[in-house]
This record gives C-alpha cells, sequence and structure tokens, in this order.
C-alpha cells in the first residue's frame, strides 16, 4: 500500500515534471535509454536530424491497424531513407503479456519489416513518462533544433479498423512542413489508442 | 521457446481480429413487440461483457473508441440518438478511460412512420462494433437484429423493463443545480483550469452533502477536458469543481457540454446532461444583484420569486435604524452617550471643534464597523469552501436565531445580564474624558465595542442578511449601522441646541429596556414560526428547548449573576438545563440539523391545497386501500436523497399525475426513509432495493404484485405504470 501510494507519488512528480518539460515549440527533453541491441541512446545524439519518437504496443489494435496495413512500415522506411530518425519506444511493463524482451522484439521487428532507427527498450516507463505518452500510439515529432514541433495522433482516424492510407497523416505533414522550411500547421492533437501499460 | 511464444503471440492477434465478439455478447432488445404507426418504440442494444472486459462512452476518454451502431433498417423507421447510461471512470489514473464493465444497454429511439401500413413482421439491424479491452484491446463488432410487428396497438414486450431501468441510468436533462463554467485563471501554455459550480444557493432547499461530484466531458478534438476531478465543494447548494482543460488547437472552448455526476454512497450515481458557455470569470463576482435577493427569501421561508422587493435599500434602512436605536440600548446609553454628550455640551462655545469632535467620533465608529466587517469577511471567506453557504440551506440557522434572539429579549427584560466586566467601562470612561479629538475618536471605538454584544431590533436581520452577501455588501450594511450609531452625535455636534429635547437619563431608560424587549420577543414568534416550515408539528420541541433555554437563564441571571451563596451550583444546574434540553428536544426529538417534515399517523401531508393527498406509508395502509379495490403508489423517500426530491418533483407532484391518481381514485403514500425505520427497510429489502428513491404501483388488482418503477423517473413511467395498475 506505501509503496503503491509512494509509486502514484512517484509518478505524479514524474508527469508533473513531465508536464512541464514536454511542450509543443518547447525543446523536447534529452533522454537516456536502451534499445533492443543494449546500444545505448542518447536523443541529444541525433541532434541535427528531425526524430519521431511513436509510442508502441503491437498487441495493441490501434497500433497494430497501422502496421497489419504496411502503413506504418512504408511510413518508416520513406522518412529515414529522407534521413528521419525513428525511434520507437515501447513502454509496455514486463508483467504484461504484451511485454516483449529484446529477443522477441527483434523477432518481431523482422518479422512486421519495421524500418526504424531503434526499438528502446523502455520497460520503466522512463521516456513514455517523460514525454506523457498517453496512448499507443502517440506520435513525437523533433526538429533539427531539438523543439517539439508535433504532438498527438498519428492520424484523424481515431479507430483500428480504418485504412491508414486513406486517412490524414498529422506526422507526414510535420515533417513535409519541416522539409519544406514551413511552420507545422497541426501542431497538437489529441492523441488515440490504447493504454500504454505501464507498470504499476 | 521464445519462438514459440512469439508464435504465441501473433496467433492471439490473429484469433483476437477475427474473432466475433470473443468477450463481449450483443443483442437487440426492443421495448415493444407491436408498435402502432406513429409511435416511437426503445430499442436497446445489449452488450454483455465477460469479467474484467469492458467497452467504452461515447467519450472514450484518454484512449479506447466508443462503441458504434450503424442501423439497417426498412422504410419508415428512423433511429434516433442513442442514449449512453451513465458510465464509470476506468483506471489507470494517467490513462482514464470512460467506460462500462459487466453489461450496458445502449438505447436508441425508433420512429415508427405514421403511413406505415400494419404488415408482415420487420427486421431490425445493426452492426455494432466496439473496442473491448481487459489488459489488452480487442476490436469486435457483430451484427444485431430485432422483429417487429407493425399493429393497430402497442404491445409491451418483455425486455421492457429491462429498457426502463436502462433509460433510468441515462443522464437527466433538467439541470436541478444551475450549474455554469468559468474559466479560473488564464492559461498556463497548452493547460488552462475550469472551473464548473453553482452560485451558492440561499434557498430554503434541502442542501444535500454528494460524496463525490464529478463531470464527465463530450468528447472533443480540439481540447481535451482531463479526467482527474479536483473537488472544492460538493454540497448541492454550492457546487464546485476544478478541471484541467487541455488545447489542441483553435481557440479556448467557448463552451463545454457532458454529464454531471453526483454520488452519495449507497445509491447509484447519477448524472445530468449539461451544456452552457464558459465565462471568463466566476460569475459570482458580477452577479451582486442575485445574491442579494436570495438570502432574504431563504429568511422569509418562500423561494426566490418573492424575493424581488427592493430587499437591499431595506435592509440598509434596518441597519441604519438599528444602529439608532443601539444608542438608547442599555449596553451603550449609560456610558457613552454622556460622555460625548458632555464633549458636545462643553463645548458650545465653540461650534466648529465640536463639529469636528463629531465627525472625529463618526470616524471613530466607522473605523471600528469596518473591522468588524472585515473579521465577517474573513470568516466568510475561510470558511467559504468548507460550506458556510450551507447554514442558509438549512433551518439550523433560524433555530441557533431563534434562541438568540429570545436571549436578548430575556436580555432585556433583565432576567439576566451582559457584562462585559466593570473594568472595560472604567477603562473607558478614563479614556473617552480625555479631551480633543482622540478621546472623542476612541468614544467611537469604544461605543462600537460596547455595542457589539447589544443586538437591537431591526439589527439582527440587517446582519443576518449581511451575512450571506459580498463583501462589499457586508462593508455597506456594517458602514450603516455604524452611521445609525454615530447620527445622533453629528447632528447635536450641528446643532447643540437640540440636546434639550434629548430625555434626560434616569429610571425611565430601565424601563424602556424592558419595553424593548417586546419587539425581540416578537422577532423570535417570527423566526419560530418560520422554523415550522421546517419541521411541521415538531417545532414544538424548539418551543420546549426555548422554554428550558429561559429557564436556564433565569436560574444563570438569578441564583449566579446576583446571588451571593452558591453560586457554583447554580452555575451547574443552568448548564445541566442548557445541555438536557438541547440533548432531548433539539436532538432527540427534533433532529433539528435533519429536519423533515413528518405527517402524524392520521393525517394527510399535502405540499399545496391541490397537491397529493399523502398518507403516511404502512403495511396495513396498504392493504387495507387495497381492500377497497383502490389502486397505491407508494413513494419511499427520504430528506438526505435528492434523487427522491428531484423524482418528486419532477414526476410525481405534478399536475398531470395529481389529476390521474384522482381519476383512478388511488391512495398515495409516503414513506419517509430518512431515519432508516425497520418496516421500511424490511419493505424495500423486500424487493432487493438498497435504498431509496423506491416508488411502488400497486394494481387495482388485490392479487398482482406491485409494479417497481426505476429508480430515476419521468412523468411517462409514473402514468404509465397507473396506467397499468388499473387495467390490470
Amino acid at each position: 500500500m506505501i509503496m503503491k501510494t509512494a509509486f502514484a507519488l512517484f509518478a505524479a512528480l514524474t508527469l508533473a515534471s513531465a508536464a512541464l518539460a514536454v511542450e509543443v515549440g518547447k525543446p523536447a527533453p534529452d533522454f537516456t535509454a536502451q534499445d533492443i541491441n543494449g546500444k545505448t541512446i542518447h536523443l541529444s545524439d541525433y541532434k541535427g536530424k528531425i526524430v519521431v519518437l511513436e509510442s508502441y504496443n503491437s498487441d495493441c489494435p490501434f497500433c497494430h491497424n497501422q502496421y497489419k496495413t504496411g502503413a506504418m512500415q512504408a511510413m518508416q522506411r520513406d522518412l529515414t531513407a529522407k534521413g528521419v530518425v525513428w525511434l520507437l519506444v515501447n513502454s509496455v511493463n514486463p508483467k504484461n503479456f504484451s511485454h516483449r524482451t529484446p529477443e522477441q522484439a527483434k523477432a518481431e521487428m523482422a518479422q512486421e519489416k519495421m524500418d526504424v532507427t531503434a526499438w528502446i527498450d523502455d520497460s520503466s516507463g522512463a521516456v513514455g513518462h517523460l514525454y506523457d505518452m498517453k496512448t499507443t500510439p502517440d506520435m513525437y515529432v523533433i526538429d533539427k533544433d531539438g523543439v517539439l514541433v508535433y504532438e498527438g495522433a498519428i492520424d484523424n482516424q481515431p479507430d483500428p479498423v480504418h485504412d491508414p492510407s486513406k486517412a490524414q497523416n498529422y506526422v507526414n505533414a510535420a515533417i513535409d512542413a519541416l522539409l519544406a522550411g514551413k511552420t507545422v500547421a497541426v501542431a497538437e492533437t489529441k492523441p488515440y489508442g490504447c493504454s500504454v501499460k505501464y507498470a504499476d | 521457446v521464445r519462438r514459440i511464444g512469439i508464435l504465441f503471440v501473433a496467433c492471439f492477434c490473429l484469433a483476437a481480429l477475427t474473432a466475433h465478439a470473443a468477450h463481449t455478447q450483443a443483442q437487440l432488445m426492443l421495448s415493444a413487440d407491436t408498435a402502432r404507426p406513429g409511435d416511437t418504440i426503445w430499442v436497446g442494444v445489449d452488450l454483455k461483457m465477460e469479467p474484467a472486459w469492458h467497452t467504452y462512452w461515447k467519450n472514450p476518454g484518454a484512449a479506447g473508441m466508443a462503441t458504434k451502431i450503424e442501423w439497417q433498417l426498412p422504410p419508415g423507421i428512423t433511429a434516433g440518438e442513442t442514449q449512453w447510461p451513465l458510465p464509470e471512470k476506468l483506471p489507470p489514473a494517467e490513462v482514464t478511460t470512460y467506460g462500462y464493465n459487466h453489461e450496458v444497454v445502449l438505447l436508441v429511439p425508433l420512429k415508427i412512420a405514421a403511413d406505415l401500413k400494419p404488415g408482415p413482421l420487420l427486421d431490425l439491424k445493426a452492426k455494432v462494433s466496439w473496442l473491448e479491452c481487459k489488459e489488452a484491446c480487442i476490436p469486435a463488432g457483430t451484427t444485431v437484429e430485432a422483429k417487429l410487428n407493425i399493429g393497430r396497438e402497442t404491445k409491451i414486450s418483455t425486455d421492457a423493463a429491462t429498457i426502463d431501468l436502462w433509460k433510468s441510468k441515462t443522464p437527466q436533462t433538467n439541470d436541478v443545480y444551475s450549474l455554469s463554467a468559468w474559466w479560473e485563471k488564464p492559461a498556463n501554455g497548452d493547460t488552462r483550469p475550469l472551473i464548473i459550480g453553482n452560485q451558492p444557493a440561499m434557498v430554503a432547499a434541502k442542501n444535500v452533502k454528494y460524496d463525490s461530484v464529478d463531470f464527465f466531458p463530450d468528447a472533443s478534438d480540439q481540447f481535451e477536458i482531463q479526467a482527474a476531478t479536483e473537488i472544492i465543494s460538493a454540497y448541492s447548494a454550492d457546487i464546485r469543481l476544478r478541471k484541467l482543460v487541455k488545447k489542441y488547437s483553435g481557440d479556448w472552448p467557448k463552451e463545454v457540454s457532458g454529464v454531471f455526476v453526483t454520488s452519495v454512497h449507497g445509491n447509484p450515481p447519477q448524472g445530468i446532461q449539461v451544456k452552457f458557455p464558459i465565462s471568463d470569470k466566476d460569475p459570482a463576482s458580477e452577479a451582486v444583484s442575485r445574491t442579494g435577493v436570495a438570502p432574504v427569501s431563504n429568511f422569509s421561508g418562500q423561494n426566490m420569486e418573492t424575493g424581488k422587493m427592493p430587499v437591499l435599500p431595506l435592509m440598509l434602512l434596518y441597519a441604519f435604524i438599528g444602529g439608532l436605536i443601539l444608542n438608547i440600548m442599555p449596553c451603550v446609553l449609560p456610558v457613552i452617550a454622556l460622555k460625548i454628550l458632555g464633549f458636545i455640551n462643553h463645548g458650545q462655545h465653540e461650534p466648529l471643534r465640536v463639529r469636528a469632535l463629531g465627525l472625529v467620533y463618526t470616524a471613530g465608529v466607522l473605523v471600528s464597523f469596518l473591522a468588524l466587517a472585515a473579521v465577517v469577511i474573513g470568516v466568510k471567506a475561510a470558511g467559504h469552501h468548507a460550506g458556510w453557504g450551507m447554514q442558509f440551506g438549512s433551518p439550523v440557522f433560524i433555530v441557533v436565531l431563534t434562541t438568540l434572539v429570545t436571549l436578548v429579549s430575556l436580555n432585556l427584560f433583565g432576567v439576566f445580564e451582559v457584562n462585559l466586566g466593570g473594568q472595560a467601562l472604567s477603562a473607558a470612561g478614563q479614556l473617552a474624558s480625555k479631551q480633543g479629538a482622540p478621546g472623542a475618536f476612541f468614544n467611537g471605538l469604544l461605543a462600537t465595542a460596547l455595542a457589539t454584544p447589544c443586538t437591537a431590533p431591526f439589527l439582527a436581520p440587517a446582519l443576518g442578511f449581511a451575512f450571506a452577501q459580498s463583501s462589499s455588501l457586508i462593508l455597506l450594511i456594517f458602514l450603516f449601522v455604524g452611521l445609525g450609531l454615530a447620527a445622533p452625535y453629528v447632528v447635536l455636534s450641528w446643532n447643540p441646541a437640540w440636546l434639550k429635547f434629548l430625555p434626560k437619563p434616569g429610571a425611565w431608560m430601565e424601563k424602556f429596556k424592558i419595553a424593548m424587549g417586546f419587539p425581540m420577543l416578537a422577532t423570535a414568534v417570527w423566526l419560530f414560526n418560520l422554523a415550522y416550515d421546517y419541521y411541521g408539528k415538531n417545532v414544538l420541541w424548539l418551543g420546549v428547548f426555548l422554554v428550558v433555554v429561559a429557564f436556564a437563564a433565569w436560574i444563570f441571571g438569578e441564583l449566579f449573576q446576583r446571588a451571593r451563596a452558591r453560586r457554583g451550583l447554580a452555575l451547574v444546574i443552568a448548564l445541566i438545563l442548557l445541555i438536557g434540553g438541547y440533548a432531548y428536544a433539539l436532538e432527540d426529538q427534533l433532529h433539528w440539523r435533519t429536519p423533515m417534515v413528518i405527517a402524524d399517523a392520521t393525517g394527510s401531508l399535502q405540499e399545496s391545497p391541490d397537491g397529493i393527498h399523502w398518507q403516511r406509508w404502512s403495511p396495513q395502509a396498504v392493504t387495507e386501500a387495497r381492500s377497497e379495490g383502490r389502486p397505491v403508489l407508494v413513494d419511499f423517500t427520504a430528506d438526505w436523497c435528492l434523487t427522491c426530491q428531484v423524482n418528486k418533483k419532477i414526476a410525481i407532484e405534478i399536475p398531470s399525475v395529481r389529476q390521474k391518481l384522482k381519476e383512478l381514485n388511488a391512495v398515495a403514500l409516503i414513506g419517509d426513509y430518512t431515519h432508516f425505520p425497520d418496516d421500511i427497510t424490511a419493505e424495500l429489502n423486500r424487493y432487493s432495493r438498497a435504498g431509496v428513491p423506491m416508488v411502488l404501483v400497486y394494481p387495482k388488482d388485490v392479487d398482482a404484485q406491485p409494479i417497481v418503477l426505476p429508480e430515476v423517473l419521468t412523468p411517462g413511467i409514473v402514468l404509465g405504470a397507473l396506467n397499468r395498475a388499473t387495467k390490470q
């Protein structure tokens, strides 16, 4: 009970600090994390490049819909080819059956033909909480100067059954604007999807 | 092994996506098997979830997806807007969603065209899709169907009761709380605190404290009203809760809609559908005139409509006259008046100086009244959210005031004294006898200090009124009392010659004091009369208590204050009388803090001359009425049950139901559950209800079972049940 209260307090504090730290138009907070290959990743390593953060859980039908239609992989391929860094963040806690060990994650990445820069193993929820990731998928776009320019839903169809290629994709739109040197028109939307399944 | 694990996961996902309603069963139910052209019937989409699985509300919240219904209806039948029963908030706290566990029936009105011809059975179909979640979520869906007959007469189906039950769980549309919303502060980045509440009402309506109040917002793309709710005040007369609004795009919303939810322990939560514009600031800061009217209507025990007389000027006049009369009240007059009259007398030859001193004296009085007002405002500000307004929503205030006014009149009659101690008075004499401005100023302060324990006629209502006001009005009323107190001296200092019109102090003052006791007594009687509205015949016990208090006051005055021996014993007896009288008369008999109107055993209880002729419920009363072949309506209610009051107001004590009861020669019985009588508990248990509201309609046919109405009533439900009660 005390543990739970303490955790809730901790979570509230982290959330509170995250709420202060993450804001569209402000510098995106740096983090240090491990990817599934054991490599240490600092967000600051990618300064000078556009970075996409994707909160991920393939058992979540909203994520799965993006992957089973191949839309997400196509987008990853397309953007990484343009020099964009794509960091997939999996914050599902180890007790949840949707949790993936690094081995399972590597297999899933190969099977789903994902094309991401790194899959961050965030079982502790540190990155997810820092960015106040609410759902899977919850998307973040950070510009070359390290400023958060987009946060929210991947597209304008908050359901797990639509054809993503026909939806209006906010992440693509944001990156197109950045690459064209324009300001991002839709900078913030309400994320939709499943809850992240943080540890509690 | 790991490979198998992945395979398992993959299979699971595959299975999940193809499974039809793996964890949720859907079916369609109709309120009628046969409907007439022109009817509107209700169709329920019943979703039964396996334990621990849930589906979502129309606003799923931070995650999830609302259940969707796509109708495939034959021509001539059109579906209306889906009515969503009140959902629950589902954890985890950081991603709160709104949804349903176990079961939900989503309700949709179906309008049957008036020109539809009776014919073969019609197929009603709906494609229902939902997201069901436990630890993981699975999108699922199915097509549900039902058959409807179009005929000459409506035939209710066996599912009608279930549909009625779920209809009772949908939010009501009638905002009994007069809620509104306003921004608390300017935005901080993308978030901004929003207050939803009502203006503290001082109407005599019952003031209920809820265990919790909440607001479930409708969904919006532009902004999100976050799920966390900070409850500032949960009294029905002073609702206040804080929500954080996060903006995604566009301007800050100008309007908010959703469901306001209240819950009281042991009752299911109640929802009210609301929609209101968001103001830029707390409307209380603007609505002085509005709050200026309400409390007086409370004071006279009537509703707000009657409070439209210009109350404020009248109260200011009362305050002024009250202050004026304070001058000749025994606690002020003998000491202060003479001193001040002294400075006026002495200064006859220096008229300018006397005028100046008169003004300085006035300033002293006003400054001290400002200080008093500040104390009142401070207490009020500190107590506001703790429920200061509450005392006006309850008769407790009237009981306290009646007792106080009675004591004041006893004091005037000389039964006992209020003395702030001789030291204060002699010290005052010393200081006030100083000449010049400081002396006059101090006289002003002292006059106020001495006046405070002394209530004059007119002053009580003005001060009672003042306590309920905004800060500026409190200041104004106190200043007027001060002006009243100072007025004679200002007038006299301007024209000292008028001194000769003043009566000389003497024995007449004592007589005057006693004479002033009678208006105070009259005030007490008037207040006592107000208490009748709350306690009915039980108000007798307030009278008994007042007599005990009077007797205790006499013992205190005669055998303690004026006695030489055994004073301690007298004090103890006075205290025992007070405490005993309070415990027995007020607590035990009157239940003064939770009043209710009790009908006596035989008499009826009518709210108004043409109101329902209620009689007290008892099993015998039911049997008796049924043996006469009369249908019976029983309303089990309680004072603390807001739903019961709302039911009564909107669905029972209304002209159409009154008329129907008369037509059917029905007997109306009321069972008061305020103090949990055992016989009503037993009756509630019999119908598997944990508490009130419970409304029963016993059919004319003696052998038929009573119809148990849903917890939340509409006029249609009550009238329908009464109709059925006579048909059978």
